[in-house]
Formats: C-alpha cells, sequence, structure tokens
C-alpha cells in the first residue's frame, strides 16, 4: 500500500516506513504515527514567517511537528526535520486542537501558522485542527514546499487560508541534488491549484551559482499563475549539509532580480539583517505603501503600513492584502 | 545619534540604531568601523572559531581606535555547553581554548585583564512544562530557572506546589522587595514568579531544547580584581582601575568557580535567593554596579512591547540604551567585542561594541554599533 499523501507515493506495506517516516499502514488505512504532537507553540510577527501581504501586522502562534518529506541540503531546520522521530519524541508537547487554539488565543494570537517543518506529513491532526481554529474564528496558514499530491492539496486548501510556497528551483538537476525529488512539476501544478482557492505568497532560497540562473523563469512561472502572488527571495543562509557554503552575493542576486522586478509588482529579496527590499510599493504609482524591517533570522517587522483599506493612498490602486492591519497587541485580554 | 552598521557578508548597511532608518556614515569612524568588519565575518556561534573571532577582532579594533577600557565576552564555550552538553574532557578543552583567547588579548593589546566567570553550568535534570496552566506562563528562551505566572488560577498554584522541580513561587511584592525597588519598577514584573530547583529547566518554545543549563551559581569567580564581592562591585573596580591602566573586563559565558583555572574570588553574583543567570540582568549589574533584575526581569512578556512602535529594532528586547554601563562611565575611550549578540551594545556602553548578528545559532553575520565618536 501506497502513502497518498505526498508525491513520493512511498510503500508502507509490511511496516516500511516512507521517506518523512510520520506516516504508516494500519487495517488498509494510512494513519499518523504520531498524532497531535508539537514540535513548539511560539509567538512570531507574521512578517518574519514571512508573510508580508496577509494580516499584516498579526501576532502568529507558529507550530511544528517533526519530519520532512524533501531532503534539502540546506535545510535551517534539519535537526527537526531530518531528525529520526522516534529520537525527539520527548521533546514534544503533545496537545488536542481544542488545547492548540485555546493556547494561541491565550497568548493574544491572531492566527496559527505551521511552518517549522512539511505540514504534508501531519495532514490528519492539521485537519482536526483546522475544525477547532474554525470554530474559534482563528485563521490557519502555513509553509510548505507543495510537494503533496492533487488530493492533498485539496485538502490543504480546506485547512489552511494562506500560504506560503517554496518554490526552490526548477531544473531536474537541482531539483534531484539539492532536495532529493524526482523534479518540480507537482509543486508547480499545485500552485496553480492553490492560487484560485487560497492566499499565496511564494519564497525562492537563492544559492549563487546553483539556482540562481532560474530566477527569470521563475518568476515568468508566478507571473503566468497570478502576477499579484507576493515572490520572497532569500538570500540562502548556509545550513544543514551546506554549512561551509559562500553567502550568496547581494548585490548579484539584487542585479540578477531586474527582470523579475518588471513582470512581478511585489519582489522581495531578504532574509538578511537591513535588507532594503521589504518594503511595499504601489504597482502603479510607485508610492511606498508598507514598509518594514529585515532583521533577518532576527525576524521581520511591520514598521508603517500606509494602505489602511488594502489601497494605495496616493492613488486608489487595490493592494493584494488577505486580511487587514492587526494590531500586535489587540488580541491580549483573555489573560 | 547612534549608528549601527549591519555586515551581513560582502554586504552593509548603516542605520539609525533607535530609528532603524537607514543613516549616512561616511566619517572617519564608520569607515574604519566598517574596515574592521568586512576584515573578520563572523565563523558562527558554536564554530570552533567563535572564540578567536572575538580576540582578532578586538584586537584590530583596538589597533585602530586606541581605547583605555575593552569589554568582551566569550560565549563559545556556553553554547557548546548549552546544546550539545560535551563530554567533561572536551568542556575542559574549551574552557581552556576560551581563556587562551582572552590571555591573547591582553598580552597583544596591552590590557591589563579582570575575568569574571559567569557561573557553570550542569546537565539539565529535568524539564518542567507550564504550558497547560489555566493562568498564562512566560518562559524565556534563555532563562532556565525563572518563570513569569500571570493570573494563575487556584488550581495552578497547587499544581505547581506539588511540582518536584519548584524550588519556590513569590509574588511581585516580594521581589520588589528583594531588590527594594519601588512600585513603579514593578511594571514589567510578573504576577508571581516560578523559580526551578538547580538543574531543573522550565520547558521554552524554542525548538532546540537546552541539555545543559547553568548551576545555582550563588558565588561566581572574578580573577585580578581583589575589590569585588559583588558583582556590583566590579563596574568601580575597573573604573579604578583604569586610572592607571589599560583595563579589559572579560567574560567567560559558563565557567564558575568549578571550572575556572585561574586565582579568583568569590563573588556574590545575586541577593539573597536569587543568583543571576547569564542573561542581560547579570550583564547589566556587571556594568552598572547596581543590581539589575527589575529593567528586563525574568518572566516578563518582553512580546507586549515588540509592536511597530518600538524603538531599537537591532537591540532584542531593550526598549532603549541603558544608563550608568561602565562604557558611559569611563572618560576613556572603550570598545566592546563578543558573540552573545545585542548584549555588546546594549549593556556594555562602550563607544563602539562589535557583535555577531546570530539568533539561534543562525549566523546573519555582524553588526557593530558607534555610541559615541567625539573621544
Amino acid at each position: 500500500m501506497n502513502c497518498n499523501f505526498c508525491e513520493r507515493r512511498c510503500d508502507l506495506s509490511d511496516g516500511k516506513l516512507g521517506v518523512c517516516r510520520m506516516y504508516r499502514q494500519e487495517n488498509g488505512a494510512i494513519r499518523e504515527r504520531f498524532p497531535h504532537r508539537w514540535s513548539t507553540y511560539m509567538l512570531s510577527r507574521i512578517e518574519s514567517l514571512p508573510f508580508y501581504h496577509a494580516y499584516p501586522g498579526s501576532r502568529s502562534m507558529t507550530i511544528g511537528t517533526l519530519g520532512c518529506n524533501f531532503d534539502c541540503r540546506y535545510c535551517a531546520n534539519g535537526f527537526i526535520a531530518k531528525a529520526e522521530p522516534e529520537t525527539r519524541l520527548d521533546t514534544l508537547y503533545e496537545f488536542t486542537s481544542r488545547e492548540l487554539v485555546a493556547l494561541a488565543t491565550k497568548r493574544g494570537c491572531h492566527n496559527i501558522v505551521f511552518n517549522v517543518n512539511e505540514p504534508t506529513v501531519s495532514l490528519p491532526s492539521l485537519q482536526e485542527l483546522a475544525g477547532a481554529a474554525a470554530a474559534a474564528g482563528v485563521p490557519m496558514g502555513c509553509l510548505t514546499n507543495a510537494y503533496m499530491t492533487e488530493e492533498s492539496t485539496e485538502l490543504m486548501a480546506g485547512i489552511f487560508s494562506f500560504m506560503n510556497i517554496s518554490l526552490k528551483g526548477l531544473s531536474a538537476d537541482f531539483c534531484r541534488q539539492y532536495l532529493g525529488i524526482a523534479d518540480a512539476s507537482p509543486v508547480l501544478r499545485n500552485i496553480r491549484q492553490l492560487a484560485a482557492t487560497t492566499h499565496l505568497e511564494i519564497t525562492t532560497p537563492i544559492i549563487q551559482s546553483v539556482n540562481d540562473g532560474d530566477i527569470d523563469q521563475i518568476a515568468e512561472f508566478i507571473a503566468s499563475v497570478d502576477p499579484q502572488i507576493p515572490w520572497h527571495v532569500f538570500r540562502l543562509l548556509p545550513e544543514h549539509k551546506m554549512k561551509e557554503a559562500d553567502y550568496p552575493n547581494v548585490a548579484v542576486i539584487d542585479k540578477a532580480l531586474a527582470k523579475s522586478r518588471k513582470l512581478l509588482p511585489y519582489v522581495y529579496f531578504h532574509n538578511f539583517v537591513g535588507s532594503d527590499w521589504v518594503n511595499t510599493n504601489c504597482p502603479s504609482c510607485k508610492t511606498p505603501v508598507i514598509e518594514r524591517f529585515s532583521l533577518g533570522c532576527g525576524g521581520d517587522r511591520l514598521s508603517r503600513y500606509h494602505c489602511l483599506d488594502n489601497k494605495c493612498p496616493a492613488c486608489g490602486r487595490a493592494i493584494n492584502i488577505h486580511g487587514r492591519l492587526t494590531g500586535w497587541n489587540s488580541g491580549e485580554g483573555t489573560v | 545619534m547612534s549608528l549601527a552598521i549591519i555586515d551581513g557578508r560582502e554586504w552593509q548597511s548603516i542605520r539609525d540604531l533607535r530609528t532603524g532608518e537607514k543613516a549616512a556614515g561616511t566619517g572617519p569612524c564608520a569607515r574604519m568601523v566598517g574596515s574592521v568588519l568586512r576584515s573578520h565575518p563572523f565563523p558562527g556561534d558554536i564554530d570552533a572559531q567563535g572564540n578567536k573571532w572575538v580576540t582578532d577582532t578586538a584586537l584590530d579594533l583596538a589597533g585602530r581606535y586606541d581605547p583605555q577600557l575593552a569589554f568582551l565576552i566569550y560565549s563559545q564555550q556556553y553554547y557548546a555547553f548549552r546544546f550539545d552538553a560535551p563530554s567533561p574532557e572536551e568542556r575542559a578543552r574549551l574552557i581552556a581554548a576560551a581563556f587562551e583567547e582572552a590571555h591573547r588579548f591582553a598580552t597583544e593589546g596591552g590590557f591589563f585583564p579582570v575575568i569574571v566567570g559567569t557561573g557553570d553550568m550542569i546537565p539539565a535534570s529535568a524539564y518542567i512544562d507550564l504550558s497547560r496552566l489555566d493562568g498564562l506562563a512566560s518562559v524565556s528562551h534563555w532563562l532556565t530557572r525563572y518563570a513569569g505566572l500571570y493570573r494563575p488560577s487556584d488550581a495552578d498554584m497547587a499544581y505547581l506546589g506539588g511540582l518536584a522541580g519548584i524550588e519556590r513561587i513569590i509574588d511581585r511584592q516580594e521581589y520588589l522587595a528583594l531588590f527594594g525597588g519601588a512600585p513603579a519598577e514593578g511594571d514589567r514584573l510578573p504576577d508571581h514568579l516560578a523559580v526551578a530547583k538547580e538543574g531543573h529547566c522550565f520547558r521554552s518554545t524554542l525548538l532546540r531544547q537546552a541539555r545543559m543549563v547553568p548551576a545555582r551559581n550563588e558565588f561566581v569567580p572574578v580573577a585580578n580584581l581583589e575589590t569585588a564581592d559583588s558583582l556590583t562591585d566590579i563596574s568601580a573596580g575597573v573604573l579604578e582601575l583604569l586610572k592607571t591602566s589599560k583595563v579589559a573586563l572579560i567574560l567567560m559565558e559558563g565557567v564558575g568557580l568549578r571550572d575556572f583555572p585561574l586565582p579568583a574570588r568569590r563573588c556574590r553574583n545575586g541577593t539573597g535567593w536569587f543568583s543571576y543567570e547569564p542573561c542581560e540582568c547579570q550583564y547589566l549589574t556587571i556594568s552598572t554596579g547596581r543590581h539589575q533584575a527589575l529593567a528586563y526581569p525574568a518572566g516578563y512578556r518582553s512580546y507586549l512591547e515588540d509592536d511597530e512602535a518600538k524603538e531599537y529594532p537591532f537591540s532584542g528586547y531593550f526598549t532603549s540604551i541603558p544608563a550608568g554601563t561602565v562604557g558611559t562611565l569611563a572618560a576613556a575611550r572603550s570598545i566592546a567585542v563578543g558573540n552573545r549578540s545585542m548584549f555588546m551594545h546594549t549593556v556594555t556602553g562602550a563607544d563602539i561594541t562589535i557583535e555577531c548578528f546570530a539568533r539561534n545559532l543562525s549566523n546573519q553575520g555582524c553588526m557593530a554599533v558607534i555610541h559615541r565618536q567625539d573621544k
């Protein structure tokens, strides 16, 4: 029997575990091995995750589990995502869905975002959590590699109202060598599918001389789906199996984005402290409508918000914002 | 205006430290500091070269600025202890290497070293999970023995009272009284403070769990300062020494009386039942000569002040630059260099500080702050 959550479709027969090691077969069905076990419930500014165009200014409770279906050589959370789950079980929290939502509201959070590892490896628990969150009026979002099956894509669209998809590269060589997957076509398919129902932002970590040649092509793909999708180009922070790699040159990557900026109105270049490319300008009149600070690994933050009706204050053009500006402390009060 | 120069490797940005806005930094001091940053890319918190970076950078900066006072923090071994819990032999090797770096700075730079160990580390024997309280528990990522409690229910207090790892629970008034604080100074205090027994650790939401934690360091070692019986004596002692020599005030993270390799005085690391853990309260107490357990107290909810109106965006949870620090009190030129990130520019008050810009072990480069360039 094969797993049907992600595109790897691992064989789970005879007690075998798949790449993510988070599902097993039981009585003819695929079950989570560690349901409702969570690796954290941290507070974060939503801009840090990053979501630049969803619920600006809001306080997110970020959660995660263990495991991943990718094998990225530069994974920043490799110690969680690629660890053998059994070795970290004693570090996990066990919360029911209602308990987790209650924790979020108690801590003044406006939304819940799954961002530690890949949500596809824990979909049944997340589906149940989404039910409890919806009942409490708490939106849910996630960061994902979008390497899931079409069935799972539909499921995720029902769970998450806003998603940041990591489109890491396009070439098959890159996908094989750096991500451990055959190719990116399922990711592209799922982006097209999700763009119709869900607020999307896309992130691409750039590794100089490895995937920076894909920059123009990725921008063209995003523009073909919906040019209003915000695109976060990350300066790769060498981690995990790439600790010895050089840091990408900021000026070189910035120059390589020139063509993309003509195709897409919302291109951001960050993941390093003090980036100059984190503000949103009106696509029509170029007036700055949202200003931010990038603190790199210290998290990004909203600085000034000039489009209170999600419209440019100068020319009135609508800015692609999911939800409204949300005061950081406006959720306080329960405790 | 204090200038922040951020160096992300092959890329620098100059900002107003208070507002975070871009700033002009074309003067000779900014150019000099920018050059030092370019010459010394930070290797990483637990990289084998982490402490060497402190010495190399500090010597370079001292050579160009000619300070009388250097405030250094060596933290590589602290991060290794905390997250990797190395063997006793490896711990000893790391500590010896850290002291060699301190010695190298003092001898090559011509500074008289005053060395403070911030306290021994011991294995975390048990974790205390406060996630299921009716009230709110505020557990910092870096403090392990203290947790703030907000509006705990009777059931919460009964539950906490029954936990084997809890040493005591005190209320806000008791905490204020311990430090002689006026009511207005207690704004950031939690309703109650839970204190864990030695070796027990409150679980934070940090993904990397602490494997070693600070011991209950009632005393910490101080070398080469005969007048210090308490952390609060160090600043005055250093200022006195400065009258006759160049002084390096050096903090050795994660090293206490047990492991300190030099002759040292036992120096009180707190008051009453309270012992500092290596964090801003301890550093500020050393730097200002006054107990500083109320400014950013254990268990306070720093995130409430972290809205878009917060100033000093590159200074972590600090909402201002503390006054009365040793760097500001010294009339002579001063520098600070260390691999304990934002604490260098906030707690030392030195004219020029250089620190790593690493958070949770992720390395994004370095930051320098120029507080003064008029000396």
